[in-house]
């Protein structure tokens, strides 16, 4: 876990994670990728599709079972777990004190108060004491004040109302144009990241279903609307026939040809087509 | 200095959302030639997008000759699209014509259908920016 | 206590439990304050010295409490090892796995073995300064109360108070603490299950420090002139008799023999007669006791340390050595 290849953020090859002895089930298996650098990148996917057990692996906190997850070590890498753990009997200023006391040297104050004001919170409150929006403020102020160069982030925005979503992710946003952090954060609802992500990696029963850029995944399907036919060469994700017409999600292999009338889908047309079809082919 | 508004239901793609918004002020006098463009990080800050779609649209707006960046200093409006600045007598003739469209009892929606219906006639084909 | 001083995770930790360190030292304040009281107390009524003993006045109420308070003293150093033990592997490591904090502080720029080391320093820390104030307590609240049989060094509660083995216990019982939350991961049964290893650890060494060195045995003669003792302060461990050629014989075989001789009982004289009668059918010639003398007390208590500092160094590199296989 120390050493970066250049240009990729985080990278697994092989990668399998199995809970609970022999005779646990696999949380992830066989998943290869490599995140660039510099992505923000959404790590969807059903419940218990291996999106927490991918980060914590980032994140150092266990070892995989098979395969490698390269990425950088501890002391360049902040992540903030699910449930936002922090220590309850500490008070806030307290929990930013114990960033700056556990990075030295790296600990950016002026950031993580940044994260913390507009809380609605002093900062000799316990944490105790704080509400849940409350409390991944200052798990994010701590993962922010870290200034890592990746930010594992699960499940970042579940507790947080509307505005606070917004303000939080706009900072996360800035960070990221400021300093060019790699971020990877997980959520089962998509729309919480469209717009702030540039990277999709699309996890479900543990392997990687789709993975790329936002941009280059959207460019590379279609949406088909026509007559039934055989669609090869193209790859079919997902196709519904009403009477005589047929509605395809195809990851195209060359140019459609045909009386089929064809758009671009969104990105969360592309998510549920897949998530439709977990048994389709893996990109 | 413009603020930009992204529309995340709308359909357009939000790099496009930035370039237009950009044209509008550009058009409306908002910006003039010399004025800096919000640094990457002001506008992600308050719009929580991705910086990319920022740097994208900058590129587009700059590959179309409207701004220019200068390294470690920011984007800066070069050009105009000073069809119809403020005070041009086009906007005075528009401004008559919707005046005169009130009068005959048009309501804002008459209006503006009937305004896309004649742009939609004049300008069919043309590039969506 | 000041945090002031402190850096890094050492700060966190004592940042983390400052409520319990606190109370900690007002308990330790409190218990001093009524020992002080009672000597103050006690001190004003001088103690009557009666067949070698100390005996307080009637009136004196202050004496029997506070012998009865050093005894819980005693105790208390007895029973620490356990408590520390408790709270390393309950609230201080136990608890991170079991509320997933470890999840936040694993992933700081220290290494787990800092973070680890940090929990391990600050306890061994605190606890060592506890147990040295219980054992000051201890020998001060003495001063006042005068030697008596239970205040004898070879007694369980004084043995510990007084010596060095109660600090190697401390070490032992952090680095156990250490060893056990991380396997137990669960506050609570983390908590029982390191108190009850030092429990064993502690009840053990009470049952078996004795064993340790070779006793030493005076024997006399079976004369008439009474019990007999060996010369000094010493301990006594066991007594009884042995034949011409050296080996021990059971008593209980004559005492069997004389008490089924009808109307014996009655008759210390008769019954006397019958016993010498039977040692010299059995040819047993010498009575013997088996003690320890005081000079064993140290060596005793520093073997009794090396086996308890091996156990706390044991137990600390398998608390590290786990770390590392789990978080790499």
């Amino acid at each position: 876990m120390s050493t970066t290849t250049e240009g990729i953020a985080l990278r697994a090859d092989h990668l399998g994670m199995k809970y609970g002895g022999r005779r646990g089930g696999w949380a992830l298996r066989e998943c290869a990728f490599a995140l660039p650098a510099g992505r923000i990148c959404a790590l969807v996917g059903p419940n218990g599709a291996g999106k927490s057990t991918l980060l914590a692996l980032a994140a150092g906190l266990m070892r995989p079972t098979e395969g490698t997850l390269t990425g950088p070590g501890r002391d360049d890498l902040a992540y903030v777990a699910q449930s936002k753990p922090l220590h309850p009997r500490l008070t806030v200023a307290d929990t930013l004190r114990m960033g700056r006391e556990l990075n030295p040297g790296r600990w950016d104050e002026a950031g993580a108060l940044r994260v913390v004001e507009g809380g609605g919170f002093s900062s000799d409150t316990l944490v105790h004491h704080l509400s849940g929006g409350q409390r991944t403020r200052v798990a994010l102020a701590l993962a922010l004040g870290k200034r890592a160069e990746l930010l594992l982030l699960d499940e970042p925005m579940a507790d947080l109302d509307p505005l606070a979503r917004h303000q939080l992710m706009g900072l996360l946003m800035s960070d990221a144009a400021e300093r060019g952090t790699t971020v990877v954060m997980s959520s089962h609802i998509l729309t919480e990241l469209e717009g702030a992500c540039d990277h999709l990696m699309l996890l479900a029963g543990g392997r990687v279903r789709l993975d790329g850029a936002v941009d280059d995944l959207l460019a590379a399907h279609t949406l088909l609307r026509g007559p039934v036919a055989d669609l090869a060469p193209h790859t079919v994700i997902d196709s519904r026939t009403t009477g005589r017409q047929l509605t395809a999600l195809v990851r195209r292999e060359g140019p459609v040809e045909g009386a089929w009338e064809t758009t671009e889908p969104s990105l969360e047309e592309l998510l549920l087509a897949h998530l439709r079809n977990p048994e389709g082919a893996a990109a | 200095m413009v603020e930009y508004r992204i529309d995340r239901r709308g359909g357009v793609a939000t790099y496009l959302q930035i370039v237009q918004q950009t044209k509008q002020a550009l058009r409306m006098g908002l910006l003039e030639p010399g004025d800096r463009l919000p640094t990457a990080r002001e506008v992600v800050e308050a719009t929580a997008i991705n910086p990319n779609t920022v740097l994208k649209a900058y590129r587009e707006l700059e590959r179309e000759g409207l701004v220019e960046a200068r390294r470690g200093l920011g984007t800066f409006v070069r050009a105009t699209l000073g069809t119809a600045p403020a005070d041009s007598p086009l906007r005075g003739e528009l401004d008559a014509w919707a005046r005169r469209a009130r009068a005959e009892g048009l309501d804002r929606e008459d209006v503006a259908a009937l305004f896309t219906a004649v742009l939609t006639q004049h300008f069919e084909g043309d590039d969506e920016a | 206590m000041s945090a002031l001083s402190l850096k890094g995770p050492a700060w966190v930790t004592v940042r983390q439990y400052r409520r319990t360190l606190w109370l900690a030292l007002a308990l330790a304040l409190f218990a001093l304050a009524v020992v002080a009281g009672l000597r103050i107390y006690t001190a004003q009524e001088p103690l009557p010295m009666r067949d070698g003993t100390w005996i307080p006045g009637a009136d004196n109420h202050g004496y029997p409490k506070l012998r009865a308070i050093m005894e819980y003293v005693s105790v208390v150093t007895m029973v620490l090892p356990g408590v520390v033990a408790a709270f390393v592997a309950g609230p201080m490591v136990a608890r991170e796995y079991e509320s997933g904090t470890y999840q936040l502080s694993l992933t700081q720029s220290v290494s787990p073995a800092d973070w680890l080391r940090s929990k391990v320093t600050v306890a061994t820390g605190f606890a060592l300064l506890a147990m040295l104030a219980v054992m000051g307590l201890f020998w001060f609240g003495r001063l006042g109360v005068r030697e008596g049989w239970d205040y004898h060094w070879g007694q369980a509660g004084t043995y510990t108070a007084t010596g060095v083995t109660a600090l190697a216990q401390v070490l032992a019982a952090v680095a156990v603490g250490a060893l056990v939350g991380q396997l137990v991961r669960r506050t609570l049964p983390a908590m029982a299950a390191a108190g009850l290893v030092m429990g064993v650890v502690t009840l053990a060494f009470n049952a078996y420090r004795w064993s340790i060195l070779p006793l030493e045995r005076a024997t006399g003669s079976l004369g008439a002139d009474g019990p007999f003792t060996p010369s000094g302060d010493h301990l006594y461990m066991d007594s009884g008799v042995l034949t011409s050629s050296g080996t021990p014989f059971d008593q209980a075989i004559c005492w069997n023999q004389i008490n089924a001789i009808p109307g014996i009982d009655g008759d210390p004289e008769r019954w006397e007669k019958a016993q010498e009668q039977c040692y010299a059918e059995h040819g047993v010639t010498t009575q013997y006791l088996d003690y320890h003398p005081a000079s064993h007390f140290w060596p005793t208590q520093l073997i009794e340390t090396g086996i308890v500092l091996a156990l706390a160094a044991l137990a600390a590199f398998a608390a590290f050595r786990v770390l590392r296989a789990r978080h790499p």
